[in-house]
């Protein structure tokens, strides 16, 4: 934590002497969830989002952006009066935190002040489906669904085991695999499980006796995967690959847990390490490495892009004189552009359609996208197991 | 399908058993000086983390964490216990609210410290895996399972036959009365204090060995000792074992044959149930009337 | 005195009632227009939230509080009914269509209704029934969750109305939603205060001298007790559902979180369980110093102040703040 506070006493710094006379200062505000249930998340979002406005305030001239982030405790109505402190000290847009209870009020919220909020931590379709004109998000449900999906369906698995947990992400991407792979006549079983679950070897024991499938899904968080492929390496049964959901296939995971990474795949954004070709994603990978001491991982990512977004957008309205008078929805509107997601545009009701994932492999430390073919940085080892 | 039924058996034996450990601590405070220590599962936490300093930074197995743990847990229970010991009034409530105020202290330090980021023992050695027949295990659960089972013999014998132990028993059930026969009650309680906080630290390690901890699992963990206490009835050394021990079992029982989402439910209603039946918990004193 | 175990101790007792009107009346007045005072000065909606936030804990510590006191039974697990209220009325909203302010009351009624599962666990001494009704709270949570048909699963439930706008008068705005929350506090506390003085409240306190004897005059405890706990069903039903219709989002980790059933009970320790405006007090004091005071100073983990300030509290005011302030008077 220590770390922590001196790289954001750093990036202070930095962008303070960056500010030239000239540079006007523009207040973004965001609400994390820095402690609490959802700290995990919290805390990966703050540093990519710290990083988005350091790479931007470098490469800036006109505008210069001052991040104020307020911790959410974990809980909506924190986020709210979070929210409403941020708007009141004059923040332009917000970034939101972490899962969709405590982003619908804050959102709501935000919307009720016309301000402009963008998040990447909540997959319900319920936020969309509100039609709130200052509300984004970069990420869904559906793009997840299709990025596994797609990966599946070029294996071709005559049954698949899904272990979701039942949080509200892992249970929607569930069921969408499930719909999804049914249609096409895969065998799908899903063991819901509750997040408090510890040791994973009776559900693993069920998968090897009773179902037999071909892949094991994990649609779950870190703590989770953990523990799911140490049982699986326990238990050994008879899959012929492993793949998760999200911050599996991170540079992260395989520094942390190298027994258990190997062959796993996940959803991912950038191939490890990042290639030349990929000129934002090595840049944002080195500063992120200088400022924190550690790889790049997931949420970072995500919340690298969306303040990336915002903060282009911004600087959009800023130019054209529209900011101070609420154009920067129509500005973030005018966004289309590709990012380490892929491309970004916004649709009416915020969200952004054409997120799509890929999909990488842990190979001895390395991480190679292998789905879909037009990112693939090489070919899939399939049967490939962590055991 | 007996195959699968043994493996829930095991697991749920060898999962009962850290649940024991764990809750062993907080018997022992909770039933020898009526304590409700709310800070108990983020004193298991802390000697988690020093685990993890040890097997992360020091780059040793984490078991040589042990000493480490015991010095650093033990140190935080005697603060506690002073703290506790200058309650006058309403000793249950108060400890209450001064455990939970010590709980948060630590669960944001520890946050502020290490991040929320999930720990685990990367020992491979720990992860490996061992199978009895049909069944398997991880190395690192079986360790656990024999330091708990050791380590409840161990309490049992201390407070049936040691000294203090008996000094324990003698001041939890009538404290005036044991001041008489000269034995201090403060001195007492604080070495049952410092007991507790040792096992805790026990729990903690074998808990970093075989399961994934970060911030946040302090809070589960005190309640899942505290349930694990009550099921077996205040008093019963033996009891905590082996009410954790069917807890274990039920769990994995609900998982295997039911559905793995109503595990903590399984628990819960086992809970209830236990109580309905026995309001004094499975091996505790027998009820008294009024 | 407290007591948490099943020795013959006396569970929490409740406080004399007060033979002398004024004096209540006059501390329920103070309150009320320290409660007026924010509308009149004109509370910028940041802090009409915050207050907004603690009015519905001191709501919760109240009822927790009149269970503890006039039912001698403490209570781990007051999550139970904020969730289930908070559902409840959220569903009958949102899927029937009945008005906000019919199915927020209705949502106590139901959360009475889920209290009357735990009847059987009315036998249970002390430190048992705390951790029994921290039991059900966890299983009200895993069905929560499991029911997702109805409730929409962890994905939560969001597609229900607000608080309505009634005589012209928006209560779903800051201000609407905090003079509703003020008026709804002072009528559970008035409530709290007419059973207390009533022969109800009487009986109860004779319960908690001696049970035994009470049994013996004809006195049926465990239908008093059962009231009771109905009682503060319903009180902080009604409270969860209120909380569900300002935040506008319902899951199941949220309306059953620990934070319900630990948060309330702090609060009223902190204020003087054994009075009325103790729990009140407390709830706003320390919500507000958590959420003004220690986030300005330690952005991150301010918490940790909030611990040092309850383990301080403990060690110089055990009868909470409320105790602290009647012992300086009566050494003044």
């Amino acid at each position: 934590m220590l770390r922590r506070a001196a790289a954001a006493a750093s990036i202070a710094i930095a962008t303070m002497l960056g500010a030239g006379a000239r540079a006007d200062e523009i207040l973004v505000g965001a609400h994390m969830p820095l402690t609490g249930s959802l700290a995990r998340s919290g805390q990966a979002f703050d540093e990519g989002m710290r990083v988005a406005i350091q790479m931007f305030n470098a490469r800036s001239e006109k505008h210069k952006i001052r991040l104020q982030v307020i911790d959410d405790e974990s809980t909506p109505a924190k986020a709210v009066s979070a929210v409403e402190k941020l708007v009141s000290d004059g923040a332009v847009a917000l970034v939101g935190g972490y899962g969709s209870n405590i982003i619908g009020p804050a959102s709501d919220a935000s919307n009720r002040l016309n301000t402009t909020y963008i998040t990447a931590g909540a997959v319900s379709d319920e936020l969309t489906a509100r039609g709130l004109k200052t509300f984004f998000r970069i990420n869904n449900n559906a793009g997840y669904q299709r990025g596994i999906g797609t990966l599946l369906e070029t294996l071709k698995p005559t049954s698949v085991s899904i272990l979701a947990s039942t949080k509200e992400a892992p249970a929607l991407l569930a069921k969408g695999l499930q719909k999804d792979l049914t249609a096409k006549g895969v065998k799908v079983t899903v063991h819901e499980f509750d997040p408090a679950i510890t040791d994973f070897k009776p559900i693993i024991n069920k998968v090897k006796l009773q179902d037999r499938s071909d892949i094991l899904m994990m649609s779950a968080y870190e703590n989770d995967y953990v523990g799911i492929i140490r049982a699986a390496k326990v238990l050994k049964p008879p899959v012929k690959l492993v793949v998760g959901a999200w911050s599996l296939a991170t540079p992260k995971m395989y520094a942390e847990f190298p027994d258990l990474m190997n062959n796993v795949v996940g959803t991912s954004f950038l191939p490890f390490p990042v290639e030349m070709k990929d000129e934002e994603g090595k840049r944002f990978a080195e500063v992120y490495k200088k400022t924190y001491n550690k790889e790049i991982e997931y949420l970072s990512t995500l919340s690298f892009v969306e303040t990336t977004i915002l903060a282009e957008a911004i600087a959009r309205a800023a130019d054209a004189g529209t900011l101070k008078s609420g154009g920067l929805p129509d500005a973030m509107r005018k966004t289309d552009r590709e990012t380490l997601l892929g491309p970004v545009q916004f649709d009416a009701t915020g969200d952004n359609p054409r997120f799509s994932v890929a999909m990488g492999q842990h190979r001895a430390g390395k991480v190679v996208l292998v789905s879909p073919a037009a990112a693939a940085t090489g070919e899939i080892v399939f049967p490939g197991l962590p055991w | 399908m007996t195959d699968l039924i043994l493996q829930a058996l095991f697991s749920g034996l060898l999962v009962g058993s850290v649940y024991a450990l764990v809750a062993l601590g907080l018997a022992l405070s909770f039933g020898a000086m009526r304590i409700i220590n709310l800070a108990h599962g983020e004193l298991v936490l802390l000697a988690a983390y020093c685990a993890y300093v040890v097997e992360a930074r020091a780059g040793l197995d984490p078991y040589y964490a042990i000493p480490l743990a015991l010095l650093v847990v033990t140190a935080v229970c005697a603060v506690l216990f002073l703290m506790i010991d200058r309650i006058r009034e309403h000793r249950e409530l108060n400890s209450l609210i001064l455990t939970f105020g010590i709980g948060i202290i630590l669960t944001n330090a520890i946050l502020l410290a290490f991040a929320s980021d999930v720990r685990t023992t990367s020992s491979p050695v720990l992860q490996d895996a061992t199978s009895v027949g049909p069944v398997y295990a991880m190395n690192g659960e079986i360790v656990a399972f024999g330091v708990s089972l050791a380590l409840m013999v161990a309490l049992w014998w201390w407070l049936k036959k040691s000294w203090y132990g008996r000094a324990v028993r003698a001041v939890s059930s009538n404290r005036a009365a044991a001041k008489l026969m000269g034995i201090s009650p403060v001195r007492t309680e604080l070495v049952s204090f410092l007991v507790a906080g040792a096992l805790a630290s026990f729990a903690g390690v074998a808990l970093y060995t075989m399961s994934v901890v970060q911030p946040a699992v302090g809070h589960a963990l005190t309640v899942k000792a505290f349930i694990v206490t009550v099921l077996a009835g205040v008093g019963s050394i033996p009891g905590v074992f082996l009410a954790a021990i069917l807890l274990g079992v039920t769990e994995a029982l609900t998982v295997t044959l039911a559905s793995s989402a109503l595990q903590e439910l399984a628990g819960m209603v086992l809970f209830l149930l236990v109580l309905f039946l026995l309001p004094n918990g499975l091996f505790g004193a027998r009820a008294r009337r009024g | 005195m407290a007591s948490l175990d099943s020795a013959p101790a006396v569970p929490l007792k409740a406080a004399p009632a007060k033979a002398r009107v004024p004096v209540g009346a006059l501390i329920g007045l103070g309150l009320l227009v320290l409660a007026a005072l924010p509308v009149l000065l004109g509370a910028s909606n940041y802090m009409l939230g915050l207050l907004i936030s603690a009015l519905i804990l001191s709501g919760v510590a109240l009822a927790w509080a009149l269970l503890g006191n006039l039912g001698g039974m403490v209570s781990f697990g007051h999550a139970a009914f904020f969730g289930v209220g908070a559902y409840a009325s959220a569903l009958l909203a949102g899927k029937l269509g009945l008005p906000v302010l019919l199915t927020v009351p209705l949502g106590g009624v139901v959360a009475v209704v889920s209290s009357l599962a735990m009847l059987p666990a009315l036998r249970l001494s002390g430190a048992y029934f705390a951790l029994a009704i921290l039991a059900y709270a966890q299983i009200f949570r895993i069905l929560a969750t499991e029911a997702s048909w109805l409730t929409g699963g962890g994905a939560g439930y969001q597609r229900y109305p607000g608080l309505p706008t009634v005589f012209g008068f928006d209560l779903a705005s800051r201000t609407g939603s905090y003079l509703l929350l003020v008026a709804c506090v002072a009528l559970c506390a008035l409530a709290y205060h007419a059973v207390r003085r009533s022969h109800v409240g009487l009986a109860l306190r004779a319960i908690a001298d001696s049970e035994d004897a009470t049994r013996v005059v004809g006195v049926n405890s465990t239908f008093l007790k059962c009231l009771m706990l109905m009682l503060s069903a319903f009180i902080t039903g009604v409270f969860g559902a209120l909380n569900a219709h300002i935040i506008g989002f319902l899951e199941p980790d949220y309306a059953f979180s620990g934070i319900w059933s630990l948060m309330p009970i702090i609060a009223a320790i902190f204020g003087g369980y054994r009075t009325i405006a103790g729990p009140i007090g407390g709830a706003v004091i320390i919500y507000l110093f958590d959420q003004i005071v220690a986030k300005g100073l330690i952005a991150v983990g301010h918490q940790i102040i909030l611990g040092f300030v309850l383990v301080g509290m403990v060690l110089a005011a055990p009868n909470g703040l409320l105790g602290l302030v009647r012992k300086r008077a009566r050494h003044a």
